[in-house]
């Protein structure tokens, strides 16, 4: 559907025959180009490498892009086999940005399309799977500079194998006093024995994470983690449990409802449109202390961290109680 | 598919002669952009799904800032003005100068909490004639097209056009709340943002008609007749950057004289990219 087109330049200048721009248009893109670069180890097609994604930090698209290879063999096992949703920076954080679910036009052949009806779009979608390196090169050369990723496979799709706390703050609380929080959700698990996984949101909150055995139904891990959200908030006051006082001043809520067909969460290790590039960053429990900030995981300090703290997390898949 | 492989050699062809565009340029006007931002005029309990197109770009030439030795791109830092470091990210706050060399500290959340929220809302006030409104306050137009509902949409452009009203409303956009003005035009809706009233000077600020001098009879029928005779229409298209289109041409002729010593990217400029790929293809073969 879309041939590699070779450069009648051989390389000399590098032009993209897909916008059949040679130079920058003025004002259209700032300093901007288009060029087209072709690399025998990959097949994707990488343009306007030096357009500007995060323009506080002037990161460019060839540094996200970068990011997202080296980060890969850490992040395709959690890609592997789920549904994407896009979140799109044409322009960089600042400009507009969008959230695509469906394979847009001129999707690669070695990009895997799967198609299911979609209940808030009331409609079939054809969402992108990311099985291969390729695959997460052509994401990141999409500006997709947000990856986020449904709950369960393709191959059970009903059926959820990660079950999903998503703590945030509502104001004059702070990451702090999510921190504390997390490890309160932590020890409601692991009172009943449950292994329960902690990455920064790389926004203002933490996501809990337990690896599921296979079979469960959304609707009953749904139950489980507002069990266990009910519980905590009836000891504690500014933890509240329920979605219609999630936004009060002063209150941190601990959110069950994405434990949803067709919900998503932002991928571990994928990055956000944040200004300070920030990462959602898996962490060890004891990394966790107050203090740390989500800023201290971004595009330059993430692919440093030698540890996986989320190695092995679908070797542990845990048992929930009914 | 042959409609595909046509598009594909016409790709192809462009390709093999590439075109500098003129910013500008007939072609580049009508050009319909994605939308930016979908949501909803709502009038007390009616509502009209709308989706918000970009109307307006700024075509001004803009320029890359080289080291003239070398020809590479120049990066701006952030620089510390007491000891010159470059600063990172991490250790920068903002900072309200309220008297020189004095400034008030907020902490992200702080502005966070305070931000209006964006409710996905064109909310309407009033309606007022839209002749009346005055355009010295007028900001930034979009386009709004209907969002689904086709119906609501045409009933409401058809209601302005025939009463000659336009709605003042607000809407937010990204983080900012702006009064807005939605009224019918091309046949369509365009809404466009507002300045606040403390946001805009007046003339009154610096003159005041009483202070001056009444004109002489003779030069008042004189300037008025000269005003008559060059009266006309007047289109838009009769204007162009002058500049602009010199600076085109100039490239143009830079480029045919094969005298343009920059292009990007060469594969060496993506070193760190490639060195990247064989590196993680090398982890993911050996796993």
């Amino acid at each position: 559907m879309c041939p590699r087109i070779k450069c009648p330049c051989e390389g000399k200048i590098l032009f993209s025959a897909e916008n059949d721009n040679f130079l920058p248009m003025a004002g259209d893109e700032g300093t901007g180009s288009k060029e087209t670069l072709i690399s025998d180890l990959t097949r994707v097609r990488f343009t306007n490498l030096d357009k500007i994604m995060y323009p506080p930090l002037y990161v460019t698209k060839k540094e996200v892009i970068t990011y997202y290879i080296r980060v890969a063999p850490r992040l395709l096992p959690f890609l592997s086999d789920r549904p994407v949703t896009m979140h799109r920076f044409p322009d960089g954080t600042g400009g507009e940005d969008f959230y695509e679910k469906d394979a847009p036009q001129g999707t690669p052949e070695f990009v895997k399309i799967f198609s299911h009806y979609s209940g808030t779009a009331d409609r079939e979608v054809n969402f992108v799977v990311c099985n291969n390196l390729d695959t997460l090169i052509w994401l990141a050369n999409l500006a997709s500079l947000e990856i986020h990723i449904t709950l369960s496979k393709t191959g059970a799709y009903e059926s959820p194998d990660l079950l999903l706390f998503d703590i945030d703050p509502e104001p004059p609380l702070s990451f702090d006093d999510v921190i504390d929080v997390s490890f309160v959700v932590r020890e409601h698990l692991e009172d009943t024995g449950i292994l329960a996984y902690v990455k920064t949101s790389g926004k203002k909150g933490l996501h809990i994470v337990v690896p599921l055995h296979a079979g469960y139904r959304f609707g009953e891990v749904r139950e489980f983690a507002h069990h266990i959200g009910k519980n905590i908030a009836k000891d504690t006051s500014h933890v509240v449990s329920e979605f219609p006082r999630s936004r009060d001043p002063g209150t941190i809520f601990v959110d069950y409802l994405q434990n949803a067909q067709g919900k998503t969460m932002v991928a571990p290790y994928s990055l956000r449109g944040t200004p300070a590039a920030t990462v959602s960053m898996p962490l060890q429990w004891d990394e966790l202390k107050r203090g740390v900030r989500a800023e201290d995981f971004n595009i330059k300090t993430a692919i440093s961290k030698k540890e996986e703290p989320w190695g092995g997390i679908f070797d542990n898949k845990q048992k929930i109680g009914k | 598919m042959a409609e595909v492989s046509e598009k594909d050699n016409e790709k192809k062809r462009k390709a093999a002669a590439p075109v500098i565009p003129h910013p500008g340029e007939s072609t580049q006007q009508g050009k319909a952009g994605r939308p930016f931002w979908s949501g909803s005029i709502t009038i007390g309990l009616v509502n009209v799904p709308v989706r918000l197109h970009t109307m307006v770009r700024d075509l001004s030439v803009s320029f890359r800032l080289l080291h003239k030795a070398d020809g590479q791109p120049l990066r701006y830092d952030r620089v510390c003005t007491k000891d010159d470091r470059v600063i990172p990210w991490a250790e920068t706050v903002k900072g309200y100068e309220v008297r020189k060399g004095e400034y008030v500290i907020f902490e992200p959340e702080e502005l966070k909490a305070i931000m209006p929220e964006s409710n996905r809302k064109i909310r309407i006030e009033k309606f007022v004639f839209y002749l009346s409104l005055d355009p010295v306050y007028f900001e930034t137009s979009y386009i709004l097209t209907p969002d689904r509902s086709e119906e609501a949409y045409s009933l409401f452009v058809t209601a302005l056009q025939d009463l000659g009203r336009a709605a003042i409303g607000t809407i937010t956009l990204r983080t900012k709340e702006y009064p807005v003005v939605v009224h019918a035009y091309g046949g369509g809706l365009i809404v466009t943002t507002l300045r606040y009233a403390d946001e805009v000077t007046l003339p009154q600020a610096f003159i005041t008609s009483a202070d001056l001098p009444a004109p002489k009879e003779a030069e008042l029928a004189l300037a008025k007749r000269i005003i008559n005779d060059l009266s006309g229409d007047f289109s838009m298209n009769d204007y162009h950057d002058r500049y602009r289109e010199a600076v085109m041409n100039l490239i143009e002729k830079k480029l045919a004289g094969e005298k343009v010593v920059y292009a990007e990217p060469h594969p060496e400029e993506a070193k760190e990219l490639m060195q990247a790929l064989k590196e993680t293809l090398s982890t993911l073969s050996a796993k």
